[in-house]
């Protein structure tokens, strides 16, 4: 089978194609391919050396390779028991443990970095009593909401930075480890709160070696709103302790918010496309948002519950969960979003377009992000492109290239673009008018000559000023005779006075129609 | 090796539970030795007692003196003696007589694994409501008896859930005697779970332990199901499967207050003892651990039990039988062969200079 090509070339006493080929191509060493192994030679010689797929099928099957190892070339590294000591601990516990024994023995322990330790925050008695003492204070007002703070001897502050410490600021572990006596009445953001205030309290007070942005930096890192914690943990609570046939109802109502949403927008949407076909207008209502992942109205209980908890979890949530009416807490969750996106993008120079109103609701709501340089303006309309072309030559200016496509420049850019695109077509316009003009002029002056030819009465000095009381003379006395005699010559005029009473370029024109137009009364 | 956080330093973990004692090399998966804690042993004859007797000088001489032979290992308590007597020495979970436990892990060391303990820094677990006392005299073992160079106790509850690749999470460990619930907290057990803890049998554990939810219905189950095995009488019940009778317990009367926990009734009161905040970290977090767990349908039975009253709860219970069964010492193995504990040991230097007291300062 494999020699079917030439045995066809021979039957059909073709010339081989080697054998025809010029002398600048080298005739090919015959295929000196050697017998694989596993193959009887009478089957290889009828199959010849061009079934390499069954060659390889029969040959035999390996072991797998040995891994060479490089003896060789080095020999293999060296490792020692080795003793070493942890420079994070105060004893001289020395263990061993196996160490290539190129490293260096009086290397630093590799994990004695990982040791990190929160800033501790101390204070002297002196501090205590001027700053920190509340214990005397028990109507310390707390930011003006009247709310009480709880009294703190020194010895329970005393013991609670020893925990914080000592637990390394795990605040769940230090209310678990923490044994205040139990009149104090403290839970775990009374903890919170104490901490935080003394030592925002103490970086206010002390002398501060830095900067001020790095001190109020850090003050601010030290915030704590007891309040917001505090009714936040309430709000856990009673999601928490909600029962079944809440959970249900709750479900149920989210189920009927979504099926209303989308009837109503289905409904929109119809009277959308009737009054489109219909009266060929937008109707003009505002448009539902577009379902895109957060749902109007209820954060979802079930659905999006593991996105909530998780937030929950990491104490970034602000707004009340309880649901409080579909518009109300649409805009509780929109606004705050638009609020924080709005410092982001201020602070990452993105700058956001609004998308056209007029872009129908069914479109996707989504505007990709594209770079500026990209969207630099171009002409649109390819018969005016060269003489827009010609005037940005003549400024000195070339539209499609923009060394520094800034959003100013480009707004500039494009308002020049505009201008100069109008201004083009008013000068068509102007001169069109122009033209028409000069073709009345010179149809009036022909006619003048026919009628200075004809009745020889006909001043060209009337037709300004008494124009209009001939033309009622004219009325008055001719009737119908006359209206009917002036149908041809109207008609006639009136492509040439719509024209340029569409056209309005200046003040003359207008003038110029006038005395057109009392010219053709006179003429009647 | 340090790509991983592994720093090896030939530490021995040794986990000691009321089935077995396991010990083996930080960083295996693993332990080298798995030995009974049961132990047999011929009581001393009653003269060596009088002998004793008059001496009164505290509870070890005259206990020691109590065997005259002790039998250990796998031909210990399981080889008939005459005269041979049979003793474990954890109640709950805990070591409650301390005799045996030198010769069961110089066993453990030195006759089935053949390494000096004075040669290897030791870790060793405990059960979350274990007593100061008793964590202080285990440490007093390891350095005074065995001359260890450092020390470490660590939490089982804890080291189940490093087990699981876990730094906070709700452990749910079935032993052969009792089963837990603790909630772990990075890295911290937190001891402020529940308030009543009602023991079936065990008023005095429940005196050392008020905040953590454990039950001893395992070894319960076990008690009823070796009774209902040996004498079947006419007026019991039928055989109940275990893992349903660990969840949903028909053993006893219901109105009994004093009746083993069952397991959701652990969770769900362990739970309630923690921050509102945590229940849902812990909640998916939920590892199941421990031998007693391997019963067959326990894990789908307390699936379909949670999902009942925590929709989102995530259990997470290793396949591997071996991993179960030992979790607490995979942790133990993870926790000594990782770089960054190595300042955590006790070391000898340290007991003899702070005393019993470092324990509970290192050990928290």
């Amino acid at each position: 089978m494999a020699a079917s090509a030439s045995d066809i070339r021979s039957a059909l006493s073709l010339p081989d194609p080697s054998a025809v080929a010029g002398p600048s191509q080298p005739k090919k060493p015959a295929p000196t391919t050697r017998k694989p192994e596993g193959i009887s030679r009478e089957l290889y010689s009828l199959i010849g050396p061009s079934q390499p797929s069954v060659a390889a099928q029969v040959a035999k099957p390996r072991l797998k390779q040995k891994p060479r190892f490089a003896t060789g070339i080095s020999s293999a590294t060296k490792w020692e028991l080795k003793s070493f000591q942890n420079s994070t601990r105060k004893d001289g516990l020395q263990l061993k443990h196996w160490v290539k024994a190129s490293d260096s023995v009086d290397a630093e322990y590799p994990f004695a970095k990982y040791n990190i330790q929160n800033p501790v925050y101390t204070y002297s008695q002196d501090e205590y009593t001027r700053f920190l003492d509340t214990s005397n204070r028990l109507a310390t007002l707390k930011d003006g909401k009247g709310e009480l703070e709880k009294p703190w001897t020194k010895e329970w502050t005393d013991y609670l930075f020893k925990l914080y410490h000592e637990y390394d600021g795990r605040w769940h572990v230090i209310w678990d480890r923490a044994e205040f006596p139990p009149e104090a009445g403290f839970d775990l953001e009374d903890l919170k709160h104490r901490y935080y205030s003394v030592c925002r309290k103490l970086i206010r007070n002390r002398p501060w070696p830095g900067d001020e942005a790095g001190r109020s930096a850090l003050i601010n890192s030290l915030q704590f709103d007891i309040e917001r914690e505090q009714m936040r943990k309430r709000y856990l609570v009673s999601l928490e302790s909600r029962t079944a046939d809440q959970l249900a109802e709750e479900e149920a109502l989210y189920l009927e918010v979504r099926r209303l949403e989308q009837t109503e927008r289905r409904f929109k949407r119809e009277r959308e496309d009737l009054l489109r076909t219909l009266a060929g207008m937008d109707s003009g209502l505002p448009y539902l948002v577009e379902d895109n992942g957060v749902p109007l109205g209820i954060f979802s209980e079930p659905r999006n519950l593991n996105k909530k908890r998780k937030t929950i979890v990491g104490q970034e949530i602000d707004s009340p969960l309880t649901p409080s009416g579909a518009g109300s807490s649409v805009s509780a969750i929109k606004r705050p979003q638009n609020t924080k996106s709005a410092a982001y993008d201020a602070q990452h120079c993105i700058i956001r377009t609004e998308l056209p109103s007029s872009t129908s609701a069914t479109k996707a709501a989504h505007q990709p992000a594209y770079i500026r340089s990209s969207k630099i303006p171009y002409l649109k309309n390819n018969s005016m492109q060269s003489k827009v072309l010609q005037s940005f030559a003549e400024m000195g200016l070339s539209p499609s290239r923009l060394v520094m496509p800034t959003k100013e420049n480009v707004a500039q850019l494009e308002g020049l673009l505009e201008a100069v695109t109008a201004m083009l077509e008013t000068k068509k316009l102007l001169d069109k008018a122009d033209h028409d003009i000069q073709v009345s002029k010179k149809q009036l002056a022909m006619r003048n000559g026919q009628l200075e030819d004809g009745e020889g009465d006909g001043e060209p000095g009337v037709k300004t000023e008494e124009a209009m009381d001939v033309d009622q003379t004219h009325d008055e006395t001719d009737g119908n005779e006359g209206r009917g005699h002036s149908v041809g010559t109207l008609s006639e005029s009136a492509f040439d006075v719509n024209l340029l009473r569409g056209y309005k370029c200046n003040e003359s024109l207008d003038t110029e129609y006038k005395a057109a137009e009392a010219w053709i009364e006179v003429s009647q | 090796m340090v790509n991983y956080g592994g720093d090896e330093v030939c530490a021995l973990v040794i986990d000691i539970g009321f089935s077995s004692l396991r010990a083996g090399y930080a960083g295996d998966d693993t332990p080298k030795a798995i030995i009974p804690t049961h132990y047999g042993y011929t009581p001393a004859t009653p003269d060596a007692d009088v002998a004793m007797g008059d001496g009164t000088d505290g509870g070890e001489a005259s206990n020691k003196s109590k065997y005259a032979n002790i039998y250990i290992g796998q031909n210990g308590p399981s080889i008939w003696r005459p005269g041979m007597e049979i003793g474990n020495p954890i109640t709950d979970g805990l070591i409650s007589d301390f005799n045996p436990i030198p010769p069961l892990i110089r066993h453990a060391l030195q006759d089935v694994m053949r390494v000096e303990a004075n040669e290897h820094p030791i870790l060793v677990t405990e059960p979350t409501w274990n007593t100061p006392a008793n964590r202080e005299r285990m440490a007093e073992i390891m350095f005074e008896e065995f001359q260890v160079p450092a020390f470490y106790i660590a939490n089982t509850g804890v080291l189940n859930a490093f087990a699981a690749g876990k730094g906070s999470a709700l452990v749910i460990d079935i032993g052969q005697t009792v089963a837990s619930v603790t909630p772990v907290v990075d890295g911290f057990v937190l001891r402020k779970g529940l308030h009543q803890a009602t023991l079936l049998y065990s008023a005095r554990s429940s005196k050392h332990s008020p905040g953590l939810s454990h039950s001893p219905l395992p070894r319960f189950i076990h008690g009823l199901s070796k009774g209902l095995l040996t004498n079947a009488t006419n007026y019991r019940g039928p055989i109940e499967l275990w893992p349903h009778q660990l969840i949903a317990s028909k053993i006893t009367n219901p109105s009994n207050p004093n009746q083993p926990k069952t397991l959701p009734s652990l969770i769900t009161e362990s739970l309630r003892a923690c921050d509102p905040e945590l229940r849902q970290v812990l909640m998916g977090n939920v590892v199941l651990t421990g031998g007693g767990s391997l019963f067959t349908g326990l894990l789908d039975r307390l699936n379909a039990e949670m999902a009942r009253t925590f929709p989102h709860a995530k259990i997470h219970a290793p396949g591997n039988p071996i991993e179960r069964r030992y979790g607490g010492w995979l942790g133990g193995s993870i926790l000594a062969s990782l770089g960054t504990f190595h300042q955590l040991w006790i070391s000898k230097e340290e007991w003899q200079e702070h005393g019993k007291a470092i324990v509970g300062q290192r050990c928290k």
